[in-house]
């Protein structure tokens, strides 16, 4: 059986995409996501194993036991008010990111940003330095 | 061997979109963003020395290889930290995740051979005599060139 670490867990569906037998079902709204385990009494161990945070481990069956459900509020995007990721998953990319990178001028702000305005924000800087080069010349 | 972009010349056909769409059954890693009516910009993977991505990718299916940063999509779990790792959004995540490959196994990478306006490009030494030159004609003549 599965037992999950409230604490350690991303909402990140890994574990719900390598489980072979549909034991760990997940459901996404709009602006939130949760992940059910189910009660399993496989020796598999895959979800353990490719678990990101490390969060779960196999404990004994036990029929008294609840099956555990986690519910996580998705962050909205600082621009668009998109909601497009887990707190715990950015918090994660927050960390996992080398000092000297956070130290960049625009520092970490990016992360609070969806991936959709990402690309905006980069479309629009490639094209103020082109109008830039352009304009130099001729002010 | 990334992909140069040289903006100026983009006409924002997205023919690289249909392109990269066709080479990876459906799935486009590259997106054309019109910058209002001023530009319009291919956003695609930088293949980033320091590659955000594979530092988040905790399963290994992430990683640099050479110039490119690779992708192995037999280990990936579709977690989906590489896609929030990505400083340009240019990683998805779909059930597994997909970015820019450079089209491996081909010569040229797809999106290079499609553009008819010759705004993408993988040898950088033209780019960025194209990109002198122009600026060096700014310079003399001043105005658009």
């Amino acid at each position: 059986m599965i037992k999950v670490d409230k604490n350690l867990c991303l909402g990140c569906f890994s574990c719900s995409n390598v489980c072979p037998n549909q034991n760990i079902v997940r459901e996404e709204t709009e602006d939130k996501r949760s992940i059910h385990w189910k009660k399993c009494k496989e020796e598999c161990d895959l979800c353990v194993e490719f678990c990101p945070g490390k969060a779960l481990s196999l404990v004994p069956f036990d029929p008294a036991c609840e099956e555990p459900t986690l519910t996580f509020d998705l962050v909205a995007c600082k621009i668009c008010g998109a909601r497009y990721a887990t707190e715990p998953m950015l918090r994660r990319i927050e960390a996992s990111l080398p000092r000297e990178l956070q130290k960049d001028s625009t520092g970490l702000a990016w992360i609070w940003v969806c991936p959709v305005c990402r690309r905006k924000i980069e479309a629009e800087r490639a094209t103020k330095q082109m109008v830039l080069g352009r304009s130099r010349a001729n002010p | 061997m990334p992909v140069y972009v040289d903006i100026s010349r983009c006409i924002g056909c997205r023919s690289c979109e249909v392109a990269c769409k066709r080479v990876h059954g459906g799935k486009g890693h590259v997106n054309v963003h019109m910058a209002g009516d001023r530009a319009s910009v291919p956003i695609f993977c930088h293949h980033c020395e320091e590659a955000t991505c594979t530092m988040a990718c905790f399963s290994g299916a992430l990683y640099k290889d050479g110039e490119r940063t690779a992708f192995a999509v037999e280990k990936c779990t579709g977690c989906g930290l590489c896609r929030l790792a990505c400083p340009f959004g240019v990683v998805w995540t779909d059930k597994l995740a997909h970015k820019c490959d450079l089209c491996q196994g081909r010569e040229t990478p797809t999106c290079v051979v499609t553009c008819p306006a010759n705004a993408l490009s993988t040898d950088f030494e033209a780019a960025s005599k194209r990109a002198r030159t122009r600026a060096a004609l700014v310079a003399a003549y001043g105005g658009r060139v």
